[in-house]
């Protein structure tokens, strides 16, 4: 078993809640899937029929 | 949820989350983030890929680490937890290209039963969308949490 396997397995043994995420809100794949997304929705906006339920 | 998953890292904000996909492959890093979209309605998207060693994140390479199924489970759960924090709201996803949104929806298919009971699913097919159905090739979905 590598190294890192076995840290992996030793660290994620269960959710851990951390301040020390690195923060992906600049990431430019997140930020282009995000401003792609933002085009889809504004080009085919969620039907009201979906919005009243 | 009860499926096999595997375990994150949350960040504090519950909306950045982070595990490590273990198969033949190796041990893969992927993130996912939830961003919002629109105020009017509330919808987020959920984004995930894999980090590099360099850091970089992109879902240009098909891992194949042979836990799909895993990997949606363990997606879904984010779903869970973000929406324990920010409220149940439309949360848009879609695959980098069309092969890899068909993958997603055969997932969404092998455990529609499980989805079913706590998420609505909706597709986009056809220039409009539609409460998901099996095997329909669809090019986006929205999911919110019943």
């Amino acid at each position: 078993m590598s190294t890192v396997k076995k840290a992996v397995q030793d660290i994620l043994h269960e959710d851990v809640i951390s301040d020390k995420v690195k923060n992906y809100t600049d990431e430019p794949y997140f930020v282009k899937k995000a401003e792609k997304a933002k085009e889809f929705l504004r080009q085919h906006p969620i039907p009201e029929r979906y919005l009243k339920k | 949820m009860n499926l096999d998953r595997y375990h994150f890292i949350i960040a504090n904000d519950y909306r950045k989350y982070i595990f490590y996909s273990d198969g033949p492959r190796g041990v893969i890093k992927k993130v996912i983030t939830y961003t919002r979209l629109s105020d009017t309605p509330l919808t987020y998207n959920l984004a995930f890929g894999d980090e590099n060693a360099a850091g970089v994140v992109d879902d240009a390479v098909v891992s194949d680490n042979q836990d799909r199924d895993m990997v949606l489970a363990t997606v879904a759960s984010t779903i869970n937890l973000f929406c324990d924090r920010y409220g149940n709201h439309f949360i848009y996803a879609e695959g980098r290209t069309p092969v890899r949104t068909r993958l997603y929806q055969m997932s969404i298919s092998r455990l529609w039963e499980e989805i079913n009971e706590n998420f609505q699913v909706l597709g986009f097919v056809n220039g409009d969308w539609e409460d998901f159905q099996h095997n329909v090739n669809y090019e986006a979905f929205l999911v919110k949490r019943k």
